[in-house]
């Protein structure tokens, strides 16, 4: 189902670059890829396939199984009006992938959401903090061994709460 | 000091030796404050009144709907998605629903699709009232909330008449929508198509020409088409600086590309333009409610539901009288298996793309549902468009970009 | 106000009563809300404060968004723990004296978000006086909640905690109540409660 156009022009684009595509259910050019060639293949996806805007980074967490994450990217091409998605294997003690913010950067909260949710770190981010969890939270929540109903919610609460008893003003 | 002295003085580059510009200051705005449309908290720094950095800080509505869906499962998970951008609940159900319909490969039937287009049309316009309505309160314009909120009560009473409760309808199923459209409903929507043009002009006529909206609004927050692009803002944000796509056009879905209607842009990309591009696609989407219902009176009777036993829902009246079909009932809602695989889907919603990613292995519970929310990446325009213009001008900022926390934190 | 003080010693005197329902009359007709919306209800109290429901009726639109004006906090929507605080920081400015209506199901018992990040009702961390059912509530049960909540204010007896000087309120959220939602907190505060007719038995009584 993906357009013939559209795989010719990646596969053009990422000359020397090593990947294998997979036929997704959706029908959307899917290219798998090894963490090494990733900044190289931002750089040719932006440059001369010309995807300009990065629709999501996300991440799935297949735990038990190892290698546990894969790093899903999307990409649109609004000259094209085609999509493409990039997906790259991480093993959980290993868990880190170059950043694609120098090319989008619009794509630099949805990686400081993934951070936030999976624990995965891109490497280059100008500014890698938690993003939805407060400061100071302990796990990442998408965890498939998070429990959904969290793990002591209401910690940071209390810590604040005892604090605002002995007296702490929000601006003192 | 003339005006022209006056806007001079405004717009100037902050002078560090001037001693109105001394040391910076830290301004929080929210997470309790009422221009920024929720819980969005904004850590300012300001040199005089001067914005010199902002830090979004978002989460303040996190209420972990993608692991909500994870241990909930298909189906279940429906009434959750009319809560992320909860001013336009159906738009975000259908979303979904196409997702899941591409995943699972089925067809919705002809008039169920026009169903859709109608109900999408109608959130569309309500979510784009309470743009007008909040975003013009923040700047001083009440009359237009009560005059916006007006034509959305009247909007509220056809989905009470429809769907049986004003927000949150959850109408929308997987193959379809759950109930048809009544004479009643089709009634009071031609009367509101009828009386709408009109209220909109009122609208119009306050603000368009407005000096005070003027000077709130052109030349605050401008972007330009290839920043906004490799920002990832998308819709109305999008179109406001002048690129025509519109997902209803360029991919279409529910038969979009059978029906008429245009494309506004803008041309310069502030706030202002973005006004306009809203106002008219509330216009255009009552042209196209106006299509659908009259291919709506023409498909009378057909089915707005897929056949497809797999993973539609058997029709109500039998449940409560068939044995066999509330356990197909029962095994739909508590057990649908989607077959295994990915599935992205993008629907055109008020804020720009809503994208639906999926991944199922083939049982019960999905492995991922990642939710595509336009509105963060809205939010994360606030701090190139705001840094160097005055705090005030904040307001208008966030009220151009026009983001729901719902959405944004999921 | 020292010709009334004898009143104390005297439990309950004519003079008192008539000066309570006066203030009490004062009180509940010209609440001042503070719309805390925090989510999909903050779009129905919109709705409530717009047109067609009119709080003004009840005397009650003056919708003020700094804490500090405010004598009803309207908590609308879902709560997060990591709202909570800046939730229970508003609730602290608000000046005495100061009621809560818990808008909607997210608010009064978390709702259908039994998740990580969010607040099992808000009567963890605050008193609440009236819960309003419903995903969102429509404001026709918000206005019938304000109602409730006024012929509640009409029962409350204000001279004579004017006269005692500040109480020493019970303080909502040591954590007891977290670990078994809302039970904990029944048994902690509720007994104690400023407005809650038992309370006020027991303080007659002694």
């Amino acid at each position: 189902m993906t357009a013939p156009q559209t795989r010719e022009r990646v596969v053009k684009a990422l000359e020397g670059v090593a990947f294998d595509t997979i036929d997704a259910r959706d029908g959307m050019l899917t290219l798998r890829v090894e963490r090494a060639v990733l900044g190289e293949l931002f750089a040719r996806l932006s440059d001369r396939a010309g995807f300009d805007q990065n629709t999501l980074v996300t991440a799935v967490d297949h735990f038990p199984a190892e290698p546990r994450f894969e790093m899903v990217w999307q990409f649109l091409s609004y000259d094209h009006n085609d999509r493409v998605r990039v997906k790259c294997s991480l093993a959980e003690a290993d868990a880190h992938v170059p950043t694609c913010t120098p090319q989008w950067p619009g794509a630099s909260f949805s990686e400081r959401e993934c951070f936030d949710m999976f624990g995965v770190r891109f490497d280059g981010h100008p500014d890698l903090r938690r993003l939805l969890m407060p400061d100071g939270y302990l796990h990442h929540p998408l965890r498939k061994d998070f429990p959904h109903a969290g793990i002591e919610p209401d910690r940071l609460y209390r810590e604040w709460d005892k604090k605002r008893r002995e007296g702490w003003q929000p601006n003192a | 000091m003339t005006t022209k002295q006056v806007f001079e003085y405004m717009h100037h580059a902050p002078d560090h030796d001037d001693p109105v510009h001394g040391a910076p200051m830290k301004v929080n705005m929210g997470p309790q404050h009422p221009a920024t449309h929720g819980v969005l908290r904004l850590a300012i720094e300001l040199d005089g009144e001067t914005v010199t950095s902002i830090d979004p800080i978002v989460g303040y509505l996190h209420r972990g709907k993608e692991k909500t869906c994870e241990s909930l499962g298909w189906h279940k998970f429906f009434p959750h998605t009319d809560r992320l951008d909860y001013v336009q609940p159906l738009l975000n159900n259908v979303g979904y629903a196409l997702a899941c319909e591409k995943l699972a490969g089925i067809q919705v039937p002809q008039r169920g699709q026009e169903v859709r287009v109608l109900l999408m049309e109608l959130s569309r316009v309500m979510a784009h009232l309470i743009y007008i309505g909040t975003t013009s309160i923040d700047l001083g314009a009440v009359t237009i909330f009560f005059y916006s909120f007006r034509l959305r009560e009247e909007l509220y009473s056809i989905l009470d008449a429809y769907t049986g409760h004003r927000m949150n309808n959850t109408y929308v199923r997987i193959g379809g929508v759950y109930a048809d459209v009544d004479e009643n409903v089709e009634g009071m929507v031609a009367e509101f198509l009828r009386t709408a043009p009109a209220r909109l002009d009122e609208i119009e006529k306050l603000l368009t020409a407005n000096r005070i909206w003027h000077d709130r609004n052109r030349g605050v927050g401008v972007i330009s088409v290839e920043d906004a692009k490799r920002l990832s803002l998308s819709g109305p944000n999008l179109r406001g600086s002048g690129l025509a796509y519109d997902l209803r056009k360029a991919q279409p879905y529910s038969g979009y590309e059978t029906y008429d209607f245009d494309v506004p842009v803008g041309t310069v990309g502030d706030a202002y333009d973005r006004y306009l591009v809203r106002m008219e696609e509330m216009r255009q989407s009552l042209r196209l409610c106006t299509q659908a219902l009259e291919r709506l009176k023409k498909s009378k009777g057909a089915d707005v539901l897929t056949e497809d036993r797999r993973y539609v829902l058997p029709p109500k009246g039998d449940v409560h009288s068939s044995m066999e079909e509330l356990i197909a009932q029962f095994k739909i809602v508590s057990d649908l298996r989607l077959p295994k695989g990915e599935a992205y889907h993008a629907v055109e919603s008020s804020k720009g793309e809503l994208g639906f990613y999926l991944v199922s292995d083939g049982s019960s519970k999905p492995v991922r549902c990642h939710i595509r929310a336009p509105g963060l990446m809205n939010v994360q325009a606030v701090p190139v468009l705001g840094r160097g213009r005055l705090l005030s001008d904040m307001v208008a900022i966030i009220g151009g970009l026009d983001f729901v926390m719902g959405e944004v934190d999921r | 106000m020292g010709s009334l003080k004898p009143v104390e010693g005297e439990g309950v005197g004519f003079l008192a009563t008539r000066v309570d329902e006066l203030i009490n009359w004062g009180r509940k007709n010209s609440l001042w809300p503070m719309p805390l919306g925090l989510s999909c209800c903050g779009i129905e109290l919109m709705a409530m404060i717009g047109p067609k429901f009119d709080l003004a009726r009840f005397g009650a639109e003056a919708a003020r968004f700094s804490p500090r004006q405010c004598d009803l906090l309207v908590v609308a929507g879902t709560m997060t723990w990591k709202m909570a605080e800046a939730v229970r920081t508003i609730y602290d400015q608000m000046p005495d004296p100061k009621w809560v209506i818990a808008m909607g199901v997210c608010s009064s018992s978390g709702g259908m978000y039994d998740s990580y990040a969010v607040v099992q009702g808000v009567d963890s961390i605050l008193p609440v006086d009236v819960y309003v059912p419903g995903c969102p509530p429509r404001p026709d049960a918000v206005i019938d909640a304000i109602i409730k909540l006024q012929k509640k204010i009409e029962r409350e007896d204000p001279l004579r905690r004017l006269l005692k000087g500040p109480e020493n309120k019970p303080d909502i959220g040591t954590g007891e109540a977290f670990k078994q939602p809302n039970a904990g907190i029944a048994r902690s505060s509720l007994d104690l409660h400023p407005h809650d007719p038992k309370a006020k038995l027991e303080e007659l009584q002694k």
